[in-house]
């Protein structure tokens, strides 16, 4: 599922990779824009966080000319005039333009590495709104986009996922050799997919899937699992019935086990409020004077 | 300089790595020495070096640093360090005795929406010099002691974050240097969901941004005499083909120097 | 007796060996009364006027630094630790800086404890309690030639003065002091050209400044020779009455902050020692509290036992409250002198406050409980041996 992150989505489609500072997602966004580059996909880059050369350092080098760096890096904010795109120019119709003035492929992808800096400067409300203009606009099939989730309030984190069609959440496992996505994708007709998949990603990035382990979804409980001995199988005694045994056992009356008649009027409600009755007969033997018995008269 | 720290980083004065963003951080502990560590390193390694002080005054860096075996003023006085006195010209910013130039450089102090610009171009022209000057074998150094006193004075994360970035993008992608930050976190825990402008929130953002982080924590077990503490050392692995790696030492700050050592080998515990 | 004092004077020395001969001549250049160098660093330091509070933050109070205390919930404790500071700097003749906004600075002048003639109470006491125990040793003899535990924190050599709180000081003590002070009611408004960022502190930050300048504590006035040391004590910096609204504000960054690093920038270059005093419990935002630890040198909690809770306590019953040694400058060398340890106490006696270290009373109830130490779940490992070998 993971793999078909890219494929199956429709046009318009919104793949949200969020990551922690524990592990980061960016190598699996460099596997979607390579994946995305073998399809002869153009892809442009929004790129705050990571330089050029770091991002496209293990990209397919036979596809590079596909490969457009909108250098927001460098320059984010125009302190140094240096860079043509600044955070403040997230907006659709800007976006749509840098994508337009090199549209030579059939469909191209926008990669916005990452949402966390545009948050960071612009208001969320904003940014969702403009993200659903790009996504509605046609100039780009697919968006991805990298979140950080431990630098933005829940509420905004929340919102943004909310808007995707795809998320997928990464978390390292085993001292960050493999992770833990958890992908929930949201189909057009409304059916929501969701799924946790075990992956490592290669120095030439390719992606390993491991077979998801069991329900708790979790490498050490599987480990665990799996070392768990049976403690009845080394016994010098039998723990162990045969149907035979289980069935003689059952018959077996046990004490202080009542018949279900005996049971039906030990239940029967009583007369009200309970009472003591005795009435005394020859063989008790009463003292007037000594009532209780216990006087050496 | 602590030769233990540089063999377990792998450097050396005459191997320097290049393109670090390095993240000191500390959290009931103080992470200061292993800032004098960076500061006298780089120096030795012969790289030009900016430093911006923003905690204490430049006497006790050279006093530290001389214990070290650096001597601060021979380093300025050749051009090596170019020292920025924050915690001086920030009173008398305050107190508006200072020239229009510096009071220029340190505007965070008196904008409504304090922004650090100014001093990343300070920084920037400081060091893009060196490399026009000296051949560019050794890498351009800045060192910010620490940032999250820039939070007390009002600087907001996200602003003290563009600064950062600014930095990195200048020193470490176009200069081919290295960047050391030191961010202290004030808050008992790390349990501050909603907070935005605590410092463990500007320590997450740099988390992500750094390549080496060097975080200081105090002993879980409490205060003792013969371990200071516990500094976790990660090398992120982005960029070039680095895993990622986790590995914990224990230390003790000595006069002229600190030991690490594996948790529960200390002398004292052996 | 002898035992513990020895081995304090060897500790220090050896712990101090490593600098101390450069830094002995240096020190000889400045002369100044009530001040010496520090074993440790070398640096100037002065007593804070608790001599066991000196040994606690590792000598005494660097000139330069700025010392916070956090405050107990009365403000009884913290100041009693402001006056003895202030009077401390009377008796070495060091010019003081008191500044407050509840009350008046000349009536915390006027209660200053009286100094003790006679020297060193807390020396005379162990001393003479010991010779009491020498014959006293009859069935546990063993333990006879054992030192006797010294709680008290106190080192070898003398510094700083002994006071009595019961008595004020005499007035001819303190005509003879040079006492600036600073009541917020009485000072004018804030001057328009000042920042606006230290807020209500910027009248109280130029007045410092001002004297700084003017008595030549920065070494820039030339026409004042004088060396010597000022002593500023501010109260209650941060409550209601300073016209700061910290306790009440969640908000984040503070004009207290922004004047505790000006006030920070400006010790640094001068001849002074500042101590002030925060109602730390009362501020609302917590990440406030830790931010000015960070800011100040020095910083110490008191936390008294006046709440009921404490006070029952038989653990507590010897002292008035905990010392929290929060955090120990690190000026001019990497590492910073280690205390053997952070369970500090002090108690305050009819005449003086000490500060020593927290030992637990002898349980002599017969009802103590031992719990055996049984541990009931044995960890296992997980690596599939399951036969448990003891």
């Amino acid at each position: 599922m993971l793999s078909e992150g890219l494929q199956a989505t429709e046009p318009g489609g919104f793949l949200l990779i969020r990551d922690t500072a524990c592990y980061s997602g960016r190598r699996l966004l460099k596997y979607y824009i390579n994946c995305a580059l073998k399809r002869g996909e153009a892809v442009h880059v929004l790129g705050f966080e990571v330089p050029e050369h770091e991002l496209c350092a293990e990209l397919d080098r036979n596809y590079l000319h596909l490969f457009h760096y909108h250098n927001a890096y460098t320059d984010p904010l125009g302190w140094t005039k240096q860079s043509s795109f600044t955070v403040k120019h997230f907006s659709a119709t800007e976006i749509t333009r840098l994508v337009q003035e090199t549209q030579q492929a059939t469909a191209s992808v926008l990669v916005i590495d990452s949402l966390s800096w545009v948050v960071r400067h612009h208001d969320t409300v904003a940014v969702c709104q403009e993200l659903q203009k790009l996504r509605k606009g046609g100039s780009v099939r697919m968006i991805f986009g990298l979140l950080h989730t431990d630098l933005h309030q829940q509420g905004i984190v929340g919102t943004v996922s909310h808007l995707a069609s795809t998320v997928i959440s990464v978390t390292p496992v085993n001292n960050a050799r493999y992770a833990v996505a958890k992908i929930s994708q949201r189909k057009k007709s409304g059916k929501v997919m969701q799924k946790e998949e075990f992956f490592s990603l290669t120095e030439d990035l390719t992606l390993s899937i491991e077979t998801k382990p069991n329900q708790s979804g979790n490498v050490e409980t599987d480990l665990h699992t799996k070392s768990e001995v049976d403690p009845m199988s080394n016994l010098t005694f039998n723990l162990r019935l045969s149907e035979v045994e289980r069935e003689a056992k059952e018959k077996v009356a046990l004490p202080f086990v009542f018949s279900e008649e005996k049971k039906s009027a030990l239940l029967r409600p009583g007369r009200g409020s309970g009472r003591i009755m005795y009435e005394p007969d020859a063989n008790d033997d009463i003292d007037e004077e000594d009532p209780d018995d216990d006087l050496d008269v | 300089m602590f030769a233990e720290l540089n063999s377990i980083l792998n450097t050396s004065p005459d191997d320097v790595t290049q393109r670090e963003f390095i993240l000191l951080s500390d959290r009931k502990a103080d992470a200061s020495f292993l800032l004098h560590h960076f500061l006298s390193f780089y120096l030795k390694a012969g790289c030009k070096v900016c430093f911006v002080g923003l905690v204490q005054s430049f006497s006790h860096y050279n006093a530290v640093a001389q214990r070290l075996g650096v001597n601060l003023v021979q380093a300025r006085e050749k051009g090596q360090l170019v020292f920025v006195e924050a915690l001086k010209a920030s009173a008398a910013v305050m107190l508006n005795e200072s020239s229009s130039d510096v009071a220029q450089l340190f505007d965070y102090l008196r904008s409504p929406v304090p922004e650090l610009r100014a001093l990343f171009e300070f920084v920037c022209a400081s060091l893009s010099q060196a490399e026009a000057e000296a051949d560019s074998s050794s890498p351009p150094v800045l060192i910010v002691d620490d940032l999250s006193v820039l939070l007390s004075l009002g600087v907001s994360v996200r602003a003290v974050l563009d600064f950062t970035h600014y930095c990195q993008a200048a020193i470490c992608s176009r200069l081919q240097g290295s960047v050391v930050t030191l961010v202290r976190c004030d808050d008992e825990d790390d349990d501050d969901e909603d907070d935005d402008e605590s410092s463990s929130r500007l320590l997450r953002a740099l988390t992500h941004q750094c390549t080496l982080s060097l975080s200081v924590k105090g002993l879980q077990t409490g205060y003792c005499r013969d371990i200071h503490g516990q500094v976790e050392i990660w090398w992120r692995g982005t960029g070039e083909n680095v895993q990622s790696q986790r590995k914990i030492f224990q230390y003790k700050v000595y006069d002229k120097g600190a030991s690490f050592f594996a948790p529960g080998t200390s002398s004292a515990v052996l | 007796m002898a035992a513990p004092m020895e081995s304090a004077t060897k500790g220090i020395r050896l712990s101090g060996s490593a600098t101390s001969f450069q830094k002995k001549s240096r020190s000889k250049l400045i002369q100044i009364p009530g001040t010496k160098p520090s074993v440790h660093t070398g640096q100037l330091i002065i007593s804070t006027g608790v001599p066991s509070l000196d040994c606690a933050l590792g000598g005494g109070l660097a000139v330069g630094s700025l010392l916070l205390i956090e405050e107990d919930e009365s403000d009884s404790y913290s100041r009693a630790l402001l006056q003895y500071f202030l009077a401390e700097g009377v008796m070495s003749g060091h010019e003081l800086f008191v500044a407050s906004a509840q009350d008046h600075p000349d009536d915390i002048v006027k209660d200053l404890p009286s100094p003790l003639q006679d020297e060193d109470p807390e020396f005379k006491t162990v001393s003479s309690s010991n010779l009491d125990q020498q014959d006293a040793m009859k069935i546990a003899w063993r333990y006879q030639n054992l030192p006797k535990v010294q709680t008290v924190l106190s080192s070898s050599s003398r510094f700083g003065h002994y006071y009595d709180l019961s008595k004020h000081m005499e007035q001819d003590l303190l005509q003879n002091a040079k006492i600036h002070t600073f009541y917020l009611h009485e000072e004018q408004t804030a001057p328009t050209h000042l920042s606006g960022v230290l807020g209500p502190y910027s009248v109280l930050l130029q007045s410092i400044q001002l004297l700084i300048k003017q008595n030549g504590f920065d070494g820039s006035n030339s026409q004042v020779k004088t060396c010597n040391v000022l002593r500023l004590a501010l109260h209650s910096l941060g409550s209601a009455l300073w016209g700061d609204n910290v306790c009440v504000s969640p908000a984040h960054n503070h004009a207290m902050l922004t004047f505790l690093y000006a006030l920070r920038a400006l010790l640094r270059s001068s001849l002074s020692v500042a101590m002030v005093t925060v109602p730390t419990h009362l501020i609302r935002n917590k990440l406030i509290r830790g931010r000015m630890i960070r800011l100040c040198d020095t910083a110490i909690a008191l936390q008294s036992f006046s709440d009921a809770e404490r006070n029952n306590n038989p653990l507590y019953k010897d002292y008035h409250g905990l010392l929290h040694v929060i955090q120990v400058p690190r000026l001019n060398c990497l590492g910073c002198e280690v205390p053997d340890t952070k369970d500090l106490a002090f108690r305050l006696k009819r005449k003086q406050f000490t500060i020593e270290r927290m030992y637990l009373p002898p349980d002599l109830s017969d009802s103590v409980s031992r719990v055996s130490k049984v541990q009931r779940t044995p960890v296992c490992t997980s690596d599939g041996n399951k036969h448990l070998d003891f």
